[in-house]
């Protein structure tokens, strides 16, 4: 009985080590996609996001059009396993990038938060660990 | 062909697909822009581009000779989901929220409405006259980008005057 639990336990914590950063992968791939559809689609909702450049310029949009296009690239990678690591390493480099401008605009706040959130997710996409469901 | 070489084939043909779509949805987002009738008083640029907003005026004092025309109405307009009306009466749990970060100031004179908008923590926008305005809207498309008292992207934001019909003043 005891042995049955432990067994069990065993092949539960297994199963999660197993398709955790599956999970992961996909997750984070989902809210990049959102994220870079968006900024695809409706860049002018955006462009307030953009440091330095006025958000009414067409830089700006310029600008969210090719970090939106960025985002979707590598959410399809993420959610098809393509290269999974690498894409993992970017995306940590695009919210290290988004962390530090929100911060330095408008100072630490729940957003900024829940971004260093998802940095973390991406940062552990970095490393090795099983995956499924890959091409 | 090996199950790698066929996998990572697979791999580069749906990320280069995907880099084909990415650029044929930036292209309709860019057209979108040059389109939007997002009102954008509220972003504090000179550069601003023409909009269905009620931009206020550039001059330091209201201006009395301004006599803003009736557009379409709000209701037709893409933002109307997400325009909240502020005046008259008490805002509502939303506008308060879509409120955030923006100061806006709305008082009655003659037959129209004396609007100041502008972000707070900012020097104040001049107010601007609004013959035959009756309703005050603040337009907030995503509450997300809100955090207590900020508003992290102010691109998204703006403020519509409509008279009593729901016309939009220019």
């Amino acid at each position: 009985m005891t042995s049955g639990a432990a067994s069990s336990v065993s092949s539960g914590e297994r199963l999660v080590a197993d398709w955790s950063p599956t999970a992961g992968r996909v997750l984070l791939g989902l809210v990049l996609a959102w994220f870079g559809y968006h900024e695809l689609i409706q860049p002018a909702l955006w462009t307030g996001y953009v440091p330095v450049l006025a958000s009414t310029s067409a830089a700006a949009v310029v600008l969210v059009l090719a970090h939106g296009w960025l985002l979707l690239v590598l959410a399809v990678a993420l959610i098809a396993g393509i290269v999974p690591r690498l894409a993992g390493a970017i995306a940590a480099l695009l919210l290290l990038q988004i962390v530090i401008t929100l911060t330095v605009t408008a100072g630490l706040s729940d957003l900024t938060l829940r971004d260093v959130g998802v940095l973390g997710l991406a940062v552990c996409l970095t490393g090795r660990g099983t995956q499924h469901l890959t091409l | 062909m090996s199950t790698r070489n066929l996998a990572s084939t697979r791999g580069l043909v749906l990320l280069s697909a995907t880099a084909v779509v990415g650029v044929v949805l930036a292209i309709h987002g860019w057209g979108a822009h040059e389109r939007s009738a997002l009102p954008a008083a509220l972003v504090p640029s000179a550069s601003a581009r023409p909009s269905a907003s009620a931009r206020p005026s550039a001059s330091a004092r209201p201006s009395a000779s301004a006599r803003p025309s009736a557009g379409p109405l709000l209701r037709s307009q893409s933002f109307a989901s997400y325009a909240f009306r502020i005046w008259p009466g008490v805002p509502s749990a939303p506008a308060k929220a879509a409120m955030t970060g923006l100061s806006i100031s709305v008082h009655t004179r003659g037959n129209g409405l004396l609007v100041a908008a502008g972000v707070t923590g900012q020097p104040a926008q001049p107010p601007k006259f609004y013959a035959g305005g009756a309703r005050v809207y603040v337009v907030e498309a995503s509450m997300g980008d809100d955090s207590n008292s900020s508003d992290y992207n102010l691109g998204d934001d703006g403020l519509v005057v409509t008279d009593a019909r729901g016309r939009i003043l220019q």
